[in-house]
């Protein structure tokens, strides 16, 4: 793993550039641990001050210091993202490799729940959701609706390798041998799968902080826990923007740019590392969030 | 195929822009000097063609009830005054209260030109009464026997009962009332459940000339019969030729629209958005000239509502001493910039209740102590308001007392824990433990999205009770689920605005123990914090048998106060401000500060007796 | 024959088992929820203080609302006249405008949605394809990945915060565009010129704004489809055989890549039917999505359902749609 990295870093500029920001970036996530400031606290720091030696991104109408507010949000965002992902992975590609191997009535019944959620429209649902368990909500309950509307995308790639898969001779030998289902596509066919799953899950971490910044300028995410998103919610109800505070509604918004461009160029370097042929699908899955 | 496309667009754009001139008017086909923009109160509606008002969930607020309907009595929270608007005086009751006679106004024209009669008072009210499922259908079955006239111009009401406030039901005290139908049009109609009442037949002096379908404007011309209508009669001409109520959407643009003058009257702002206007839009002005701005004579406040059901809220001395632990002056100058007037007592301190409650009841407050002696009253809360604005560099005109209130309760942390240690609290490295040894976690329920002021109120005091060492957590809640907890009691501490102001009669008799229902059921009556109190049944008792204008229901309502400062069922904490922008540029002697003949509220029924009382200031 | 037996019919059913899934789902999160739309339009009512009613006077209009809105019974007989009602083609009253059709409320905003959304799919999508498709050819020129940084740039910005930054920028600052709605007020609506370019003016703010987000997608899926089939045989034969660029670019390369992105187009265009909330927000522009949100804040569960069953049908039948035809653009792909 190690290697790979190294070798890709070294040729592959793309690559250098997406790893040094998320480096960069997960460094500053870090930070969020030495924070003098609990971001749940307001006025403690004076408000409204312009970036300076002092407050390095300024400070906020809420009296807090955007700077060490960023360190908590990259943290709170990537987790999320990466929740969400994991889960929507997992779920994904299980019903994936199940329904592309076993076929037949199982397939049809997996297949037409999955595409359900494809045809569903999220962002309403997410919405009603969202705003009914408002009072319970959390980081990880986000993570957890946004996984039920994302995993599908995953579930259906996964099950057209698999169904190439199940034709293939090892497949049968492993029957033969007297594995049983949950084996054989877990020892034989989960490793094809990886790739396209590495791929996916950078995808969906994107999907996840955009689908989850849309969220909270409803005011429908955990607006006391910093994000990329709820940064941005505080920033428009103080009206930053039209205030002059650019340094505040700025400040998340360039960090999704950075954090977008660093992981969509190394989803891309990844994949190319993989299988240059394979991006083409993957890349269909990010395309519900495009709008929202 | 790219060229051509990018060709295609600039072309476009050119020749949009070249229409700039004729198009960046709002209203292009109307003279915006004789028009006065409104902002909506609603937002964009999802069916603006429905003028149906008597049918329940009809929003009238963007427009149709300040333009077209009327009704009998409007009560001004601002002065305290009566307006005799269909009817010519204040009703004659008789009979120990069970008969009630108004005299209608004469000369007063429906819009098609038919009279405005007996008939149609009477129709409105038996009307209703046969048609179960419409708003005031239940009341007036309850209450009245038989509705008749007498003359064209007198009606007469027997009712079931003895009722002193029955005229309530006909008056606008907040908001709206029962307004008056016209007999001629829905006596036609079979289902008034379906009916639209579209195009509006209107007793008010506009007509409804044209709207959007898509639910974001209603444009209202004046009626050349204006004279014909209780605005005619009393005020003289309503100056605008047209009133237009649109939506622009989010607050940015509601500002953005008035800095360009292109919305005269706005509903209510961020204090943000309000900062951002008062610097790019010199003719804007709310209330006050200058620091605080804000309109502060609403007819709510805000208070922490404690769900006296749930311990330990149901102990009064916890519930003194989370009161206690609140530094007032902190909690407006952090979460509201100081823009606020603070509100001690169950009833709203305006402008005209300030004189009529607070000030004959200060002494009893100077001199008000808990068991233990403590005297909690603080006057100094608004000179420490002035000392914090000064610091600020802002100008204040006026008394002190007038602006933010005559005082509140003291910041006492230390008789705080001496109540809670009295009742088994323990304090350990700075942190709350319940008396059975659990840490001590407040959840305060507020608003996400829709009362702005409440969810900073509830932040900031979370903050003071976090300083004073309970966990607090604030849950923000949109508003359907908000209004569903609130109802079936499923909160710990809510961030509210439940208490009453010129409303105060018809208001608390929600709360007699008749109309208690316990926690998890739906208390539709008002008495959500579920207080139950013997003390106060009697009062209400007392209260409900009088005249709400007469001394002696003055004299019970001042105990009902004292009674809750004594309970402190639920502190209240400021009075609801708003900034409910005025743009000075076309129209001017909007009611301020320094003119205050009425209450600045565009959104109520009775915005159409301000019309006539506005100037236009001649620019085009 | 074989074919209809084979593949046609297998996925027309499943095409009704998915639109049943999807409408269940969506006909029971709302009432799983303590969303109650009685007590919120009663809550409308009170919450300007605007009645005054006796307490038990509100109790018996709660009931009698109840009644009207049909909401007594079981989950399970108001699902069942819910599909009773479907199937004629009747969605019921809305229940926060009762009672209003929820059809008449749709049709009354859906030209207005189904306007924007779809030219702004199409010209967003022909634009960033044909500029990603040019971009991927020619990936190492300079000007090439100038353009990807830029697309890479915009599109993860928030789309509220391009929208309100273009309406403060070309509404406000330079008051060019209009704020809200779209037409003027005091015109009627009609075919005449005037009509059409005041209704043009009023959305272009809308689409540009959708525009930019949906360029930059579509760009940056086309510039790694393209340079991916660059790099494939068939170009290379072609350059050898001496085929000018221009005609490689967009016979060869170009057709190639565009096919998956039929597909995405195909659902984007399918899923208009839920509007576009944050551009009906920020333009004030009329539209399904502010409906659906009110809907939802309201607990009307009838227009919850109204939008979404539609949303549902049309990306379900998209996605048949392009299944079907998908042969007729790629004579590679028969029918499985």
């Amino acid at each position: 793993m190690f290697m790979i990295i190294r070798d890709l870093y070294r040729s592959d500029k793309k690559f250098a550039f997406g790893f040094t920001v998320i480096c960069l970036l997960i460094f500053l996530a870090l930070l969020s641990f030495v924070s003098p400031y609990d971001p749940k606290l307001w006025n403690v720091v004076p408000k409204n001050r312009p970036p300076s030696l002092h407050y390095i991104l300024g400070t906020n109408s809420m009296g807090q210091d955007i700077f060490w507010n960023l360190t908590h949000a990259i943290k709170n965002s990537v987790f999320l993202g990466s929740l969400t992902a994991v889960i929507s992975i997992f779920i994904g590609t299980f019903v994936g490799l199940l329904s592309g191997y076993r076929g037949g009535g199982l397939d049809r019944f997996l297949m037409s729940v999955n595409d359900s959620f494809i045809v569903i429209p999220s962002l309403p649902i997410l919405i009603l959701i969202s705003s009914i368990i408002k009072q319970h909500i959390n980081l990880i309950l986000i993570a957890f609706i946004l996984a039920l509307f994302s995993w599908p995308w995953g579930g259906r790639q996964v099950r057209a390798i698999v169904l190439g898969l199940r034709e293939r001779e090892f497949t049968y030998m492993a029957n033969f041998s007297g594995m049983n289902t949950f084996q054989i596509i877990l020892t034989e066919h989960l490793p094809f799968v990886i790739p396209w799953v590495m791929a996916n899950f950078i995808n969906t971490i994107l999907w996840a902080i955009g689908m989850e910044t849309t969220l909270a300028i409803f005011g429908l995410s955990s607006l006391e826990t910093p994000t990329i998103g709820t940064t941005i919610y505080w920033a428009l109800q103080y009206q930053a923007l039209l205030r002059g505070i650019w340094w505040w509604i700025f400040t998340p918004v360039i960090l999704a740019i950075l954090l977008f461009v660093a992981l969509y160029t190394l989803s891309v370097s990844i994949s190319n590392y993989l299988d240059p042929r394979t991006r083409i699908q993957r890349m269909r899955m990010k395309e519900g969030g495009s709008e929202a | 195929m790219k060229k051509l496309s990018i060709i295609l667009l600039f072309v476009l754009m050119l020749s949009l822009v070249g229409q700039t001139v004729t198009f960046s008017q709002v209203l292009p086909k109307v003279p915006r000097n004789e028009t006065l923009i409104v902002d909506a109160l609603h937002g964009r509606l999802a069916n603006p063609k429905d003028f149906n008002f008597w049918k329940p969930g009809v929003s009238v607020g963007n427009g149709a009830q300040q333009m077209l309907f009327d009704g009998l009595w409007y009560l001004d929270p601002q002065t305290r005054k009566v307006i005799n608007a269909l009817a010519e005086s204040e009703p004659v009751y008789e009979n120990n209260f069970k008969k009630m006679t108004v005299k209608l106004r004469k000369g007063i024209y429906w819009s098609d030109g038919k009279p405005f009669t007996a008939d149609d008072v009477v129709f409105t009210v038996d009307y209703l009464m046969k048609h179960p499922g419409m708003s005031y259908s239940d009341a007036f079955n309850r209450y009245v026997s038989k509705v008749y006239k007498k003359d064209n111009y007198t009606v007469v009401f027997e009712l079931k009962e003895s009722i002193p406030a029955f005229h309530y039901l006909f008056t606008s005290i907040v908001y709206s009332t029962c307004y008056i139908m016209p007999k001629h049009v829905f006596e036609k109609v079979e289902d008034p459940l379906k009916f639209e009442f579209n195009p509006p037949v209107s007793l008010g002096p506009y007509v409804l000339k044209q709207y959007d379908p898509q639910g974001y404007w209603w444009l209202f011309e004046r009626r050349a019969d204006w004279r014909r209508t209780s605005v005619g009669q009393l005020y003289g001409m309503p100056q605008p030729k047209h009133v237009l109520f649109i939506y622009y959407g989010p607050d940015e643009k509601k500002v953005m629209a008035q800095a360009q003058h292109q919305l005269d009257l706005i509903f209510d702002l961020t204090p943000e958005s309000w900062e951002i206007l008062r610097k790019s839009n010199p003719y804007s002005r709310i209330w006050y000239k200058d620091f605080p701005w804000a309109w502060m004579d609403d007819v709510r406040a805000r208070i922490m509502a404690m769900n006296l059901e749930k311990p330990p809220f149901n102990n009064k001395d916890v519930r003194w001493a989370l009161t206690l632990a609140v530094d007032i002056v902190d909690v407006v100058t952090s979460g509201f910039d100081g823009i606020a007037r603070v509100n001690p007592l169950w009833i709203c301190a305006t402008e005209s209740l300030l004189k009529e409650y607070y000030l004959p009841l200060e002494s009893w407050l100077k001199d008000y102590a808990l068991e233990d002696g403590f005297k909690p009253w603080d006057p100094t809360v608004p000179d420490r308001v002035v000392d914090y604005a000064k610091k600020r560099g802002y100008t204040v005109t006026g008394n002190p007392r007038e602006i933010f209130g005559i005082g509140w309760w003291k910041y006492a942390p230390d008789e705080a824990e001496k109540l809670l240690v009295k009742n088994g609290f323990k304090k350990v490295g700075g942190k709350w433990y319940l008396p059975d040894g659990t840490p001590w976690k407040i959840t305060i329920t507020a608003p996400a999205n829709f009362e702005i002021h409440a969810t900073r109120l509830a932040f900031a005091v979370a903050d003071q009770w976090r300083k004073f060492g309970i966990d607090v957590n604030v849950e923000t809640v949109e508003a359907g689920p908000f209004w569903n907890k609130w109802n079936l009691g499923d909160f710990e501490v809510g961030s509210y605005w439940q208490v009453p102001a010129t409303d105060f009669y018809t208001f608390v008799q929600g709360y007699h123990s008749r109309f208690y229902k316990p926690t998890g059921e739906v208390a539709t009556a008002g008495n959500q914090i579920r207080w139950k109190n013997a003390k106060l049944d009697k009062l209400l008792d007392d209260l409900v048998n009088l005249q709400p204008e007469s001394p002696k229901a003055k004299a019970i309502v001042t105990d009902i106060l004292k009674l809750y400062v004594e309970e402190m069922p639920a502190p209240v904490f400021i009075i609801n401000l708003k900034f409910n922008s005025q743009d000075h540029y076309y129209w001017t002697n909007f009611p301020t500060s320094d003119n205050s003949y009425m209450a600045p509220v565009w959104w109520w029924g009775q915005f159409k007796f301000i019309l006539p009382q506005i100037k236009p200031t001649g620019r085009k | 024959m074989n074919l209809l037996k084979r593949y046609i019919i297998p996925r027309l059913i499943q095409y009704f088992i998915v639109i049943f899934i999807g409408v269940t789902v969506v006909f029971l999160v709302p009432r799983f929820t303590p969303l109650d739309p009685v007590v919120t339009v009663l809550n409308r009512m009170t919450s300007y203080g605007a009645q005054y009613l006796d307490p038990s006077a509100i109790e018996k209009l709660k009931e009698t609302m109840m009644e009207l809105y049909g909401l007594k019974g079981s989950i399970w007989e108001q699902y069942l006249n819910f599909w009773k009602r479907l199937f004629k083609g009747d969605f019921g009253p809305s229940l926060s405008i009762f009672p209003t059709p929820v059809i008449s409320i749709i049709a009354n905003s859906l030209p207005w949605t189904a306007g924007l959304l779809v030219v702004v799919a199409i010209l967003s999508w022909i634009i960033g394809n044909i500029l990603g498709g040019i971009a991927g050819y020619y990936a190492d020129r300079r000007w090439s990945k100038v353009m990807s940084i830029v697309a890479m740039s915009i599109y993860p910005i928030p789309y509220y915060i391009m929208a309100l930054v273009l309406l403060i920028l070309f509404a406000y600052i330079f008051p060019i565009f209009p704020m809200v709605g779209g037409y003027s007020i005091g015109l009627t609506p009609s075919f005449s010129l005037e009509f059409i370019f005041n209704v043009i003016k009023h959305a272009f703010l809308p689409a540009l704004s959708l525009i930019l987000i949906g360029i930059g997608w579509w760009f940056l899926s086309m510039r790694s489809l393209t340079s991916t089939i660059v790099a494939e045989d068939f170009v290379t034969y072609a350059e050898v055989m001496g085929i000018p660029s221009r005609k490689i670019l967009f016979q060869y390369v170009m057709r190639n890549g565009l096919l998956p992105q039929i597909t995405n187009l195909a659902l984007q265009i399918g899923g208009i039917f839920s509007g576009s909330l944050i551009t009906e927000t920020v333009f004030s522009y009329p539209g399904l999505g502010q409906l659906l949100y009110m809907a939802i804040n309201n607990g009307d569960f009838n227009l919850i359902m109204g939008i979404a069953v539609l949303s549902i049908i049309g990306i379900a039948t998209s996605a048949l749609l392009i299944d079907l035809l998908y042969p007729l653009f790629d004579p590679r792909v028969r029918y499985r």
